[in-house]
């Protein structure tokens, strides 16, 4: 039924294009306004004007159909990748107090994550690396870089262009997790992602 | 003296050591109960007694906006940790006398026309009465703390011999709107004013030489970089050639910038003149280093390393030579900051999650703690008259700024609302 419905669609569009190709070529010449005196030029060329667009609106709309599938598309593929950035963004590397190593669960989740990287292969990330709210603002931040560069060599390792890595450290300054407690440091102590997607 | 003369007609040591015990113990306890707010160990501040007496008015009454002289000297006096302030209304020898004052202040205010008022300021030695010093400023009462902070200087010049720290300022960090602004006020916490207004994080102020502006970190890039800012011009990002920059610390020589910049994880301490632009790195070490203090001629620099695992402090030569370790104790020594008298360090320690402040001598013997059992108390600065030490706690429930003097003891908080962070103390202000 939508099959059917779409070459409808199709066949009637096809019937407006080759049918305001086959008319007369000057439509603006309709025989009614050339009577009008000269002085009523302006008049009569903003009158023509929308004759003149009729067959201009079917190709538009065609074009519009077409945007419009394009546009389903994108919107598809905007969806998917939506999916796969967020995805890539919730998956959070946790570490120890004051270490930079990789936990077995951490590379787990690396791992999944560089298998998205070889596929999207327009995909670029920046690596954060963050600290609980213990310690220095300073030492926060080299710890901080710590982590991210270690998130960086696993995916490096796995066959990730370094080219499409970048490391930052946020130190202490951004954390998930608000509070003095050990969940919320355990929340803090991290790396995490964001994406950008190449044209 | 009494008891201890009495204790030695007593021919054997028991009942010697009894009357020590009976007599000495009460008295040596009431000293201790005497010394203000000592928190961790001893004072080893010798404090001079002053006396402050409130300047005579007109008849006419003055509307203060603020403290009135007396009150603002009498703060001064407190937060210096030089003198022990002995109140009194008027003149009053007896009392000054029983409390071993050899001098005091005080002063005269009359209204001048257009709102302008002329302060005389006055030492006196209490005996005599002659006078030590006699200083007069005409100025709109908005300028009212300024004059006191320049005359209790004076003060101090006079019966010290040293400079004073009472018109020298504090740079720290504000939370505003939830973002972190960078601020100065006076280093009595009046008078602040906001020096960043960005909606991105400002962190890590660091006073220019000569005071003229700030070095800071901000986040508007998304990752850290330096800025400097004069004061009342405008913004301008600092070594851009290099990534993420922070932890500055400004040679007090020089003026050239010690910093840290972050390449592919790897943490190291460049160098770089904030007005060309160029830097280089300072040493090539295989550990991160960060949080880099010179020393106060800038012939050594503290910094921290981790190739222990966690930070420790260490020292070397401004060329990067002859490095050594210089804290063992624990597992976290952070962030040293160099005393302007040379001789020791103030540092921050974590122990069981909490942050505390603690001074040694430059080999790493004669550690002192300075705070303790009161929250997490970090980013020691010192006064540049090294007799004072500012940092931050969350003793009060929010982070604040405090004052204390170099042996821990009279902690007096000078920020009130709101979380305030990481102050740096300012150079002095040489006119």
């Amino acid at each position: 039924m939508k099959n059917l419905l779409k070459i409808a669609v199709v066949a009637s569009v096809a019937g407006i294009v080759l049918s305001a190709c086959s008319s007369p070529k000057p439509p603006k010449t309709q025989p009614t306004h050339k009577k009008a005196p000269v002085a009523a030029e302006a008049q009569q060329q903003t009158a023509a004007a929308p004759a003149a667009e009729q067959p201009v609106v079917n190709a538009d709309s065609l074009a519009a159909e077409q945007a419009r599938q394009e546009a389903e598309r994108l919107e598809a593929e905007r969806a998917r990748l939506e999916a796969l950035i967020n995805q890539i963004m919730s998956e959070d590397v946790y570490f120890d107090f004051d270490r930079s190593e990789l936990t077995e669960k951490a590379k787990e989740l690396l791992a999944q994550v560089a298998e998205l990287l070889m596929k999207e292969t327009r995909f670029s990330i920046t690596i954060e690396g963050h600290t609980d709210a213990r310690g220095t603002e300073d030492y926060n931040f080299t710890l901080g870089a710590k982590r991210a560069m270690k998130v960086k060599e696993f995916l490096g390792a796995y066959g990730i262009d370094g080219k499409r890595m970048e490391s930052v450290s946020y130190g202490k300054e951004a954390p998930k997790a608000e509070g003095e407690s050990e969940e919320a440091y355990s929340q803090n102590r991290r790396a995490n992602f964001r994406v950008n997607v190449r044209d | 003296m009494k008891y201890v003369a009495k204790a030695f007609k007593f021919s054997t040591l028991a009942a010697s050591i009894a009357f020590w015990i009976l007599f000495l113990l009460p008295t040596m306890s009431s000293a201790a109960i005497d010394t203000i707010a000592v928190d961790v160990g001893i004072s080893v501040f010798k404090t001079m007694p002053i006396g402050i007496v409130p300047f005579t008015e007109p008849k006419e009454n003055i509307e203060w906006i603020e403290e009135k002289p007396h009150q603002i000297l009498t703060r001064d006096a407190n937060l210096s940790g030089r003198f022990e302030v002995v109140a009194s209304d008027k003149f009053n020898l007896a009392l000054f006398s029983r409390n071993h004052v050899k001098h005091y202040v005080t002063g005269k205010v009359s209204k001048l026309e257009g709102n302008q008022l002329r302060v005389e300021c006055f030492l006196y030695i209490a005996q005599t009465k002659d006078m030590l010093l006699g200083e007069t400023y005409v100025i709109p009462q908005q300028e009212l703390r300024s004059a006191m902070h320049k005359f209790f200087d004076l003060v101090i010049k006079r019966l010290w011999g040293e400079r004073g720290v009472a018109s020298t300022k504090l740079a720290y960090v504000s939370k505003m709107d939830g973002v972190k602004q960078v601020v100065i006020s006076d280093y009595d916490g009046y008078h602040r004013s906001q020096i960043t207004r960005d909606s991105s994080i400002s962190m890590m102020p660091v006073w220019m030489k000569g005071n003229k502006g700030l070095f800071y970190v901000n986040f508007k890039t998304n990752r850290p970089r330096l800025y400097l800012k004069k004061f009342g011009g405008s913004e301008q990002p600092l070594f851009p050639h290099l990534d993420q920059t922070y932890s500055p610390a400004v040679n007090p020589v020089t003026g050239e910038l010690l910093f840290s910049s972050t390449v592919d994880g790897k943490t190291d301490l460049y160098i770089g003149n904030p007005t060309t632009g160029k830097a280089k790195k300072f040493a090539y070490l295989k550990s991160n280093q960060t949080s880099p203090a010179w020393s106060p001629y800038a012939t050594e620099v503290l910094f921290t390393s981790d190739r222990g695992g966690g930070p420790q402090i260490f020292v070397m030569g401004k060329d990067g030579s002859d490095m050594r370790r210089v804290t063992f104790m624990g597992r976290y020594n952070e962030r040293a900051s160099w005393s302007p008298e040379g001789d020791r360090i103030a540092y921050t320690s974590m122990d069981n999650g909490k942050m505390n402040i603690y001074t040694c001598a430059l080999d790493g013997s004669d550690i002192v703690q300075l705070t303790s059992n009161a929250g997490n108390n970090e980013h020691p600065t010192w006064s540049p008259d090294g007799k004072l030490i500012a940092f931050s706690s969350n003793r009060s429930g929010t982070y604040q700024i405090y004052i204390m003097r170099k042996d821990g003891s009279n902690v007096t908080r000078i920020t009130n609302s709101g979380e305030n962070t990481s102050p740096t103390w300012s150079f002095f202000y040489d006119d």
